[in-house]
């Protein structure tokens, strides 16, 4: 049942990815925020969760793979949009108004990634589950 | 044109051997009435009962979960119910060999 389980932390952070891509998109447009600040598109981070070192060093380790975990949500290091816009109620003094340094292309390629990869652990999943109920049916009579 | 002599297989690969990375080597334990781990054969399907029970409880949890708020990810819904189905298929798998064993002890002529 190992398989299942690493397979489903996958499932979980590319979950966890694409709410992190709609909420970018979502925000493409976003000229205020609560606390003034630019709103900054969002990356999530993620690893695996056993320590990779350890694996080299031992083997055995090998039994315990536990998948993938998220690993932090960080504000990705993009320079704002500047518009002039005067007329806009969240025009500064200059008159201009701050988007949200968004790559529209690159977060839907990343959604796309993100689906397929979702798409990809399901498989995997069926396919532990197969081999699984294969099993059970060994050294079955009739 | 000579041939070349057979080389050794590279002793790298005698790391791989199932001991040497964890894995249980395949064999007959010895047979033996006494419980393993202080656990009787009856303990150890009755833990298997409860396993599966368990986990058909967490999954009828997660169904409810799911209707009362959908902002429970669906696959969790749908490996909870994979993983109570699974479950209950091995411990059938287990109820009918047993009883064939059973059957078949039962009809044996004396």
């Amino acid at each position: 049942m190992q398989a299942l389980e690493i397979s489903r932390t996958a499932l979980e952070v590319e979950w966890r990815r694409l709410e992190i891509i709609a909420e970018n998109i979502a925000n493409a447009n976003s000229t205020g925020t609560v606390d003034g600040v630019a709103w900054r598109p969002l990356r999530l981070l993620s690893g695996p969760r056993a320590d990779f070192a350890a694996l080299l060093k031992d083997p055995a380790a090998v039994r315990h793979l536990s998948g993938v975990e998220v690993r932090g949500v960080v504000p990705i290091d993009a320079p704002p949009r500047r518009v002039h816009e005067p007329g806009h109620p969240d025009a500064d003094a200059d008159g201009y108004v701050t988007y949200p340094g968004f790559d529209h292309a690159a977060e839907m390629v990343l959604m796309v990634k993100t689906a397929r990869a979702y798409e990809a652990n399901i498989v995997a999943m069926g396919a532990a589950r197969q081999m699984y109920t294969k099993a059970l049916e060994l050294g079955r009579r009739g | 044109m000579s041939i070349e002599p057979i080389m050794a297989i590279d002793p790298g690969i005698a790391q791989l051997r199932p001991d040497a990375i964890g894995l249980a080597p395949v064999g007959l334990s010895p047979i033996g009435l006494s419980p393993v781990n202080g656990q009787s054969f009856g303990q150890m399907l009755l833990d298997g009962i409860a396993d599966a029970d368990r986990k058909m409880v967490d999954a009828d949890r997660m169904v409810a979960a799911f209707a009362l708020d959908d902002s429970v990810p669906v696959h969790q819904v749908t490996y909870a119910l994979e993983q109570a189905r699974l479950s209950f298929e091995l411990m059938l798998q287990v109820r009918d060999r047993l009883l064939d064993g059973y059957r078949r002890v039962m009809d044996m002529q004396v």
